[in-house]
């Protein structure tokens, strides 16, 4: 264990002061509001117990639904733009025509703001008028045409759809950036063994671009577990219940002046992050070799 | 050493500057400012600050706050929030002592308490003026302990009631329906000649609710004594068939196919435009949106095509009375409190509800008698004038009922699409009521 510094701890005062006071200290004031009767209906706050988290775990609330389809979510589109930003990735990586053009095409809907792509889409997902069933009418295929915002079985894979052509350029930005990190040596050396396509991908590309396919995952699990503003804009949780999560349940807590109810699925949700990504560096990078 | 206390002193001072600087970006936030700042930037004349839901301010008082300033030459800044974001935001503002001059809210004795804390946040209006010829049923909707503290600046002399086709009606040989069951027989009819029985705009969220709401005064004459016995949590709504029964029959009308196929994205905004265009029957609207309808068909229809009956329900027979509505509010905290009476003095004189009247399609009057000329048609009148029966929404008279609105309609959209039953639906509403009522601290739910 080295035990030199090269910079004195109260460089970092500064950053700790304001992390503290602007994160730590209203994060467990959170918490601590949890177990209180905070509204908007009340003047005093009394201190509640565990009846708020009695609240969100019994049977008879849909939280249980809210807590499943953010963990559907999160699943879907971590899987989905990490396999298809490596993909994307891949084949911008190489020395093709109009790579950079490509890639900045790729990129683009990362950088539009979330509600701008939600508004977009709820116009080219409307059933009479959008772009999408109109598109499909126009080439015979009206069989193919449906309610993608408020049929109950298509609608949460709508959202994570738009979702995916969201985030999946960002993914594949950061894994372009690892991949051409890699050093040619060891593909030069490959080739001399006779190794082909696949095997270099699996035995080179795969294991050196994973510190940066365990940060995007982890990024996007988080991501994930705190969506709301892509389904607030999209469907606001519709139709009926089908697409809520737990963060459009903690806007519209806030809404109906149920603080400390909202309060305390966030704080559900900040816990089971904090573990989440905990375990999911843990594993992703047990194996990785500590040079020096 | 020297260069250890030089450097704690360089992190503190950067502390201490991005502190400042955090704390400076608040000055210059004119976003939803208090008036006093507003004052600063218009270089010392007063304005005041209206907050209020999407919706709730038209075009018209708009102009009528213009008109205002030229002859006060005091300022109306008008602050409005989208609606699912409205209350939130106003109580965070009102409970961290932020409040507008001016807030919108709805009227609603019960709610004024429960929700708004009335006493607390708004001013005592009893002796304005205006308050002499203010509607006697809106004024005890904004008044808590015999205290008015709003002004109910909505169109609350009508209702929603159901506007219908009457050339489609006479094109499929039918007439006004005066039961549930005459009315879906309406409804397949026109579903077999290819017509969509209803334009029901589920999309907006609110619209569907009003089906079980609006009906309160049946409710009260089928079972005497009901809305006492719901505030008084003697009865819950899961007890009682009735309840049942009416969502059970709203549900049949969207599982037969009446709503048409895209109810569950239809929007409210769009139904002048298709409700002209033929394509639809009847819509649940007020009696103001023919006027739209019209105007929207481009000469393919008159006032004289449309007719109303009442939402058929539970064979619903009994008009039902609204004398709730967006109202305003004079916020205690304000630093304007004079300028602002005067405002609500001004907006609520003859000649501004006049011209609130003839500039606003959606009013037909406002409920204050000043003398201005309502601009009800002869048939809208002919038809107020028709039912032996009336009475109160139930939004307007069950206690924690309207403040759950958007949940509740969720909730039926829910049970459009199977996810819930009829019982399911009462049982959220209970359960909503009694976790408001519990943190309201009510007496009936301890």
């Amino acid at each position: 264990m080295k035990k030199e510094r090269i910079y004195p701890w109260y460089f970092a005062a500064g950053a700790i002061f304001l992390y503290t006071a602007l994160c730590v200290i209203p994060g467990i004031i959170g918490i601590g509001y949890s177990f209180t009767d905070w509204s908007a209906y009340a003047k005093e706050v009394h201190f509640a117990g565990l009846k708020n988290f009695k609240e969100i775990f019994s049977a008879d609330t849909n939280y249980l639904k809210y807590i499943t389809n953010t963990l559907l979510f999160t699943v879907v589109t971590t899987a989905a733009k990490s396999g298809l930003g490596l993909l994307f990735a891949l084949a911008l990586s190489k020395n093709i025509k109009m790579k950079n053009f490509h890639r900045g095409v790729m990129y683009m809907p990362s950088v539009l703001s979330i509600l701008i792509i939600g508004l977009v889409f709820t116009s080219i997902l409307n059933p009479k008028t959008g772009l999408l069933n109109e598109t499909l009418r126009a080439a015979g295929m009206d069989s193919l045409t449906q309610q993608w915002l408020t049929n109950p079985k298509i609608a949460f894979w709508s959202v994570m759809g738009v979702d995916i052509w969201r985030g999946t350029g960002y993914i594949m930005t950061m894994l372009i950036v690892g991949i051409l990190a890699i050093p040619q040596v060891y593909y030069e050396a490959s080739s001399i063994d006779g190794a082909n396509g696949w095997n270099k991908f699996l035995h080179i590309t795969l294991p050196m671009l994973r510190q940066t396919m365990a940060v995007t995952i982890v990024l996007n699990v988080l991501y994930g577990m705190k969506v709301f503003d892509m389904v607030y804009a999209l469907t606001n949780g519709g139709p009926g219940h089908t697409t809520e999560v737990m963060y459009t349940a903690v806007f519209k807590q806030f809404s109906q002046g149920l603080y400390a109810e909202g309060t305390t699925i966030s704080s559900v949700m900040f816990i089971f992050m904090v573990i989440t990504g905990f375990f999911m560096i843990k594993i992703l990078t047990k194996d990785e070799v500590v040079e020096g | 050493m020297k260069k250890r206390i030089i450097t704690l002193i360089l992190s503190g001072l950067l502390a201490v500057s991005m502190l400042t600087a955090c704390g400076g970006a608040k000055s210059g936030d004119s976003d939803g400012g208090s008036a006093e700042e507003s004052d600063k930037s218009s270089g010392g004349a007063i304005t005041i600050s209206i907050m209020a839901s999407q919706d709730w301010v038209y075009d018209a008082e708009m102009q009528l706050g213009k008109e205002f300033e030229e002859e006060t030459g005091i300022k109306v800044d008008y602050q409005i929030v989208p609606s699912d974001q409205y209350y939130n935001l106003l109580m965070t503002k009102l409970n961290s002592g932020e409040g507008p001059d001016i807030f919108g809210g709805q009227s609603g004795s019960y709610d004024l308490v429960s929700q708004y804390n009335i006493s607390e946040n708004a001013v005592d209006l009893s002796n304005e003026p205006w308050v002499s010829y203010y509607n006697e049923l809106s004024r005890v909707q904004t008044s808590v302990d015999g205290v008015n503290y709003g002004a109910t600046y909505f169109d609350t002399t009508t209702d929603y009631y159901m506007v219908y086709n009457k050339k489609i009606f006479e094109e499929n040989g039918l007439g006004v329906p005066a039961t549930f069951e005459e009315f879906e027989a309406v409804c397949q009819k026109l579903l077999e000649n290819g017509v969509t029985p209803v334009f029901e705009p589920v999309g907006d969220g609110w619209h569907h609710v009003m089906w079980f709401c609006e009906i309160g005064g049946k409710y009260e004459d089928l079972l005497p004594g009901i809305v006492d016995k719901l505030n008084n949590n003697e009865v819950t709504f899961a007890e009682v068939p009735e309840f049942k029964t009416a969502l059970e029959q709203l549900n049949g009308l969207a599982q037969k196919g009446y709503f048409g196929d895209n109810y569950l994205s239809d929007e409210y905004a769009d139904l002048p435009a298709i409700m002209a265009a033929g394509e639809y029957a009847m819509a649940v609207c007020k009696p103001g949106s023919i006027a739209e309808i019209v105007e929207a068909s481009a000469g393919v229809y008159t006032e004289d095509d449309f007719g109303m009956f009442l939402i058929p329900v539970l064979d619903n027979d009994v008009l039902n009375e609204h004398p709730c509505g967006p109202s305003r509010f004079i916020y205690s905290g304000s630093s304007h409190i004079e300028e602002a009476k005067k405002y609500l003095e001004y907006i609520t004189t003859k000649e501004s509800l006049q011209y609130m009247i003839e500039n606003e399609a959606k009013v037909e009057n406002l409920p204050y008698d000043a003398g201005q000329e309502p601009a009800y048609s002869k048939a809208t009148q002919d038809f107020l004038a028709s039912f032996d029966k009336s009475g109160a929404v139930f939004q307007d008279t069950i206690k924690y009922l309207n403040p759950q609105w958007m949940e509740l309609g969720q909730d039926i959209v829910s049970m459009f699409i199977g996810d819930m039953t009829p019982d399911d639906v009462l049982k959220q509403i209970d359960g909503r009521r009694a976790t408001q009522a519990e943190a309201a601290g009510d007496e009936a739910w301890k």
